[in-house]
């Protein structure tokens, strides 16, 4: 009984088991996820959840991942592979690898990759990683926004591959070299924690060799590749051959005040296989505003992710029959040494450029606009503790999504690029870990652009800054347009931040701004705006809008002059 | 004369199971009756009572102890049937309960919803006052506020309140004076006080468990005041428990305060069982699955203990209770068959429930359900269900089926028949894959107890689909966690925090902690009548490294913390955080922070013995009460196949699938691909024919 079902016939299929990895693999790289969550010291990791773990075979294809966010979602893989090739023979048991670097298929600086080389016996089988966003990383302003860069030395240190580990014993030269460039200790933990979640990974996947033998999980391997490209394949199939083209735009480079960029893609689909070619993209700015390679096609795939059965596997099948071509020198892969930490938020623009693309083709499956980011992070002291703290304003930032035929938008659901991943600081977690104190996170009155189906959500944020000499930085953009509206639907709202000191001076920062010294009891405020509708708003359901209305997410007037109610 | 009964009420059936010492368990199952559900349990108790040749009224005298579970909780959240229920929290904090932080489960779905909040907006109320960080206070609470949120709720009805302030793990003194307010105001109103509940530091957490336990506090309060009430008239004097999803059991009115901890109160108590069926084969582990009426339930026990999680969510509602790890889905024997958008066959999760049930309980159902279908293949004899005492209406049935299924489908009657049974039983084997393969596990590793009136019917498709090679039904399986119940220890968990670093922590104070929960823990097993001797406390730290978000639950010896053994604990807490994480910062001298201290006070219970058949032969034939002809589950076939009376089968019986085995409650059908024999205690374990060689360690193991 101990033993298992009989086994597969040489070289056979077993379809049972081919279900039991797939569900393996999740496991084990939702249990190195849950690791990282469980041990990191930033809120970034583990309340947010800026971070990815995958496992990954011997020959760096990507057997699994657990994607806290989309964006992340297919910038493990090329890092693998570019590792292999650049250590060649040089792997071995006990190695642990480091890599951040934008320039060999890094997503963003800040993001800092474990790689752990799974052995079984003396063959190198697999291997295991983790990716997180990383409280600082050196450059010339804490916590890694720098807005005013220009290249990517003004943002942090590069981390091309590199011996942390090596054959189980750490490089103490190379580890103190790292981090004499990097401002906050609670990086190298959060680093350890990273390097945790691979070695707890790597145990898992011995140990399913262990009971299956090597050759037949890789066999299994295989056919579940095959039969993930045939999902993906039977997906792009029922969508009608042609070029869709769209665009979506960037405002304010960080630079050159009222500058704006536009992503122009044109979608291509030819039978079984699709393409997404930004060639009549604009050129890369001179800023921090420029996309990765890496960054940009993660942005790509999860917006057409979302267009298709959610349920597909992600390994390496499903990426076969998408193809994304973007050219070196576009504001979506700036090339070096650009400086790139803004890259990870050109995804809204390009998700826009790919709604309204594919728009006419596939109606039920876009949305409208989502919110864009805008988001802001401050770095001081913690007297009371005498630590110093750096905390992104996750809860701050998340406007709605964009309607779609048939249902509404998602209230409070961030950024595309997470889509629901990035979650709220707890709210006393936040007072625990920041001196700030939380006055209001609430859903914004008449946020949800209007429609049949009506956008999601955005909310309304209010803190009072604990610490003297406070610095804050703000990226982020969808202050000057916003979520856009569908057939017939209203667009979502704007976003929008402001100060005010304790003496009464109102600051209102640019949407990529660096501010020093603020003083302790400013007050910070912040609206994240919703997302767009979706059809007509007049056809939207009364008993509905009426519930909106006594909870006050609609107000009366806007009942009347957007939906039409007593019309 | 010390009787001892265990009651689950289930969505379908009310499910007992009274043991006396020196007897055989005796089986007993009624229609559930979901307006009341303790008058399903009192016709229950009437049989029991002529079944012993005596009156209700006799009865009450004679039962020593009754552990009941229930679903009422469980129902209320899922249905989102519970109370009008008000919120009054921290201004500028009204949406965090609706919000849920934020989350999308699934990232890629664009058309998946948020759960409707349990609290409207508009009873979504806010007063002013705040405590900071360390429970200092900021800004006074604003009586007023809270008056004025009285007043809203007074007029719109509410029934259940909820209170949850920022930062009241810290200082309870701001909900404490709300409190006081609502309970003068609205003395029949169900009150839920965050720091009472829940005293630990995440207020997310700390809000949605408080809610929740009000939304379903008033509706478990009155069925067990009535049930209560029920039971006194019927002169009981024994103990009354209350199942938890913690796997424990506690008196009514500890369940009717912490109403959240039995939302798994029903479910719970088949791992408990579970673990008693393993071990009787030999086995640390097993998965266990429980088909009833209304749903379908499978958990995973592994090494001797059922999973369990300190944090887990219903409906998507986050309850950050300790409970154990069951999967539940809308499957059973009540689910209804339909054709969605597609054209494609589905099977529930609308159940027909006891109410009006199945059409072929001719109570008023006209929509075909599994029992129904179940029926029309043959695996049901429509003159011997329930023992005979309902007759089943197989032409209405057939018509049902027909009109419903087969007819909009273009097929046969009996094509339609089995298309509902099998996607049902490919629902709930991706139940069992949840328990399992998705967290990794291999469920061939592990033998299935088979439970619910329902299951046996099913088991062996589901183990079929995922390749089991074993199966187990015990005798009592359609009252399994009735009996789990009566296997089931008291259980009562505190928790309280103290933050700190370990290395300078006031062990004074801990102990002090420690001490207060555990005489808390001491009166409650007196109140409930378990002697000094079977008390056990059982003592976790939640622990992490400095600066950590999340803390590590570990054991605390005892020992340790009345000597202070400040090393041995340190070496706990690195040697789990390891085990779980991959690492441990031993080396680098990390501080670590104690945040919880937990204690768990266990009152050992006498479990029923049961009682080993002696061994008889191989031949099942003197249990052959006739054959029936049946659609064959794999091939749609149809064939004869014996009957076999399941009560008559003795100790070493063998029977070769294809055959029926029928109790009174339960019908198990050994599909074409097992065989199955009768164990030492008459469950029946069932084995796949190409792996024959399990039969004799079965057969060793039991003897």
């Amino acid at each position: 009984m101990t033993e298992t079902g009989k086994p597969a016939a040489a070289g056979g299929i077993d379809p049972i088991l081919l279900s039991v990895l797939a569900r393996a693999f999740k496991a084990i790289t939702d249990e190195m996820s849950i690791s990282i969550e469980r041990t990191a010291r930033s809120p970034i990791l583990c309340e947010a959840k800026d971070f990815v773990t995958g496992l990954y075979d011997g020959r760096g294809r990507m057997l699994e991942q657990t994607e806290n966010l989309p964006i992340l979602a297919f910038s493990l893989a090329p890092v693998c592979k570019y590792i292999i090739d650049y250590f060649g023979d040089d792997i071995h048991p006990g190695d642990v690898i480091f890599h951040n670097d934008v320039f060999s298929m890094g997503n963003q600086n800040n993001d800092v990759a474990v790689f752990r080389p799974v052995f079984f016996g003396d063959r190198l089988v697999a291997w295991t990683a983790a990716k997180g966003h990383q409280a600082d990383i050196g450059g010339n302003v804490a916590g890694g926004y720098n807005p005013n860069a220009t290249e990517v030395w003004q943002e942090g240190i590069r981390i091309p591959p590199v011996k942390v580990c090596e054959r189980g014993k750490l490089r103490r030269d190379v580890w103190d070299l790292i981090f004499a460039n990097v401002r906050y200790e609670i990086v190298q933990e959060d680093m350890r924690a990273e390097m945790g979640a691979t070695e707890v990974g790597a145990r898992r996947f011995v140990s399913l060799l262990e009971k299956y033998g090597p050759e037949t999980v890789e066999r299994h391997t295989e056919a579940l590749f095959e039969a993930t490209r045939r999902m993906m394949e039977a997906e792009i199939a029922a969508i009608p051959n042609g070029t869709y083209a769209g665009e979506g735009y960037v405002y304010y480079d960080g630079k050159n005040k009222d500058s704006k960029y536009t992503i122009r893609v044109d979608v291509t689909v030819k039978d079984r296989a699709i393409k997404f070619d930004y060639s009549r993209t604009d050129p890369r700015t001179n800023g921090f505003v420029n996309g990765t390679y890496s960054s940009s096609a993660s942005a790509t795939a999860l917006t057409f992710l979302q267009m298709i059965n959610p349920d597909i596997p992600h390994n390496e099948g499903m990426l076969e029959p998408l193809e994304i071509v973007i050219p070196e020198g576009t504001i979506l892969n700036a090339g070096y040494p650009a400086a790139t930490t803004f890259g990870n938020h050109l995804c809204p623009p390009n998700a826009d450029a790919i709604q309204r693309a594919l728009a006419p083709v596939l109606p039920d499956r876009v949305t409208a606009g989502w919110n864009n980011l805008l988001c802001s992070l401050t770095a001081g002291n913690d007297a009371e503790k005498g630590e110093s703290y750096v905390d992104i304003m996750f809860m701050g930032m998340k406007g709605g999504s964009g309607a779609l035929n048939g249902a509404d938008g998602y209230d409070h659901i961030g950024m595309i690029d997470a889509s629901g991943g990035v979650l709220d600081q707890d709210y006393e977690m936040f007072e625990q870990q920041t001196p700030h104190v939380l006055r209001k996170h609430e859903y914004l009155t008449d946020s949800a652009g209007p429609g049949r189906w009506r956008g999601g959500l955005g909310v309304e944020t209010i803190y009072e800054i604990g610490s003297e000499d406070t610095q804050l930085v703000t990226f982020g953009d969808g202050d000057y347009e916003p979520a856009f509206g569908l057939f017939g639907g209203g667009a979502g709202g704007l976003n929008a931040i402001k100060l005010t000191t304790p003496d009464g001076r109102t600051i209102v920062p640019l949407n990529k701004d660096l501010i020093r010294g603020l003083p302790k009891g400013t007050v910070y405020w912040q609206q994240a705006g919703g997302g767009g509708g979706y059809g007509d708003p007049r056809l939207r359901d009364r008993g509905l809008l009426a519930r909106e209305v006594r909870d006050g997410i609609v107000s009366a007037e806007a009942a009347r002059r957007d939906y039409g109610l007593g019309d | 004369m010390g009787l001892k009964i265990g009651i689950d009420v289930g969505g379908t059936f009310t499910d007992f199971l009274m043991v006396r010492d020196g007897c055989e368990p005796a089986v007993f199952k009624t229609l559930s009756t979901p307006e009341d559900p303790s008058i399903g349990v009192v016709n229950g108790l009437r049989d029991i009572a002529a079944s012993l040749g005596t009156t209700l009224d006799a009865l009450g005298p004679m039962i020593d102890v009754i552990v009941h579970g229930t679903t009422v909780t469980t129902n209320a959240a899922l249905t989102l049937t519970g109370a009008k229920t008000g919120l009054i929290t921290t201004e500028g904090l009204r949406d965090a309960l609706e919000m849920r932080r934020g989350v999308r489960e699934e990232r890629y779905n664009n058309r998946y919803a948020n759960v409707p909040p349990l609290v409207p907006r508009y009873r979504r109320r806010t007063v002013r006052g705040r405590l900071d960080r360390r429970g200092r206070e900021i800004a006074a609470l604003a009586l007023d506020d809270v008056r004025a949120a009285i007043d809203a709720f007074k007029a719109d009805g509410v029934e259940a309140v909820a209170i949850c302030f920022m930062n009241s793990f810290a200082n309870p003194a701001h909900e404490q004076a709300a409190a006081a307010l609502v309970r003068a105001a609205m003395p029949g109103a169900y009150l839920t006080v965050s720091g009472e509940l829940l005293p630990s530091v995440r207020f997310y957490n700390r809000l949605s468990t408080t809610v929740l336990n009000s939304y379903t506090g008033p509706k478990l309060s009155r069925y067990l005041d009535s049930l209560t009430a029920r039971l006194a008239a019927l002169r009981f004097g024994g103990v009354l428990l209350i199942m938890q999803s913690n796997g424990g059991v506690v008196l009514p009115d500890v369940a009717q305060r912490t109403a959240v901890m039995t939302l798994l109160s029903g479910p719970a108590a088949g791992p408990v069982a579970g673990v008693r069926y393993a071990e009787a084969h030999g086995h640390k582990s097993c998965v266990t699955v429980d088909m009833g009426g209304t749903s379908f339930d499978a958990a995973l026990v592994r090494n001797g203990v059922p999973v369990t999680s300190h944090e887990s969510e219903i409906n998507r509602y986050r309850v950050a209770m300790p409970s154990l790890d069951i999967v539940t889905i809308g499957a059973g024997g009540g689910s209804i068959g339909w054709i969605d958008e597609g054209g494609l066959l589905r099977m529930g999760p609308q159940s027909a429930g006891a109410a009006p049930g199945p059409v072929c309980y001719g109570r008023g159902g006209e929509l075909p359900a599994c029992t129904d279908a179940d029926l029309v293949l043959g695996y049901l004899d429509p003159d011997f269900f329930a023992g005979g005492r309902i007759k089943l209406d197989l032409d209405g049935a057939r018509r049902a089926i027909e009109r419903h299924i087969a007819k909009p489908l273009g097929l046969s009657l009996e094509e339609a028949a089995l298309g509902m049974y099998r996607v049902i039983n490919t629902n709930m084997a991706q139940g069992v894959r949840e328990v399992t393969i998705k967290r990794g596990f291999d469920p061939r590793e592990f033998p299935m107890i088979v439970a619910g009136g329902a299951g046996p019917l099913h088991a062996c498709m589901i183990g079929q689909e995922l390749e089991l090679p074993a199966l187990i039904v015990p005798r009592e399986s359609s009252i399994f966690c009735a009996a789990g119940m009566l296997m089931s220890d008291l259980k009562h968990d505190f928790v309280r925090s103290c933050v700190g670093r370990l290395d300078v922590a006031e062990w004074p104070r801990i102990r002090r902690l420690v001490d207060e929960m555990t005489a808390e823990g001491a009166a409650q097993l007196a109140r409930e009548r378990i002697a000094e001797d079977r008390r056990r406390v059982v003592l976790h730290f939640d622990c992490r490294y400095a600066k950590q978000y999340h803390e590590v639950t570990f054991p605390v010896p005892l020992d340790a913390l009345q000597r202070a053994e400040i090393g041995r604990i340190r070496n706990a807490f690195h040697a789990e955080h390891n085990r779980l994480y991959g690492y441990s910062l031993e080396d680098q001298g990390t501080p670590i922070d104690l945040i919880n201290i937990r204690v768990q006070a266990v009152g050992i219970t006498d479990k029923p013995a049961y009682r080993k058949l002696d061994r008889a032969g191989d031949d099942p034939a003197p249990a052959l009460k006739g054959e029936r002809r049946i659609v064959l589950p794999e091939s749609g076939r149809e064939q004869v196949v014996p009957v076999y009376d399941g009560d008559r089968l003795q100790f070493g019986n063998r029977i070769a699938g294809p055959a029926i085995i029928e109790q009174v409650n339960t019908s198990f059908l050994v599909s074409s691909s097992y065989d199955c024999v009768c164990d030492a205690y008459g469950s029946f374990a069932a084995y796949r024919k190409d792996r024959a060689g399990l039969a004799q360690p079965m057969l060793q193991v039991a003897s």
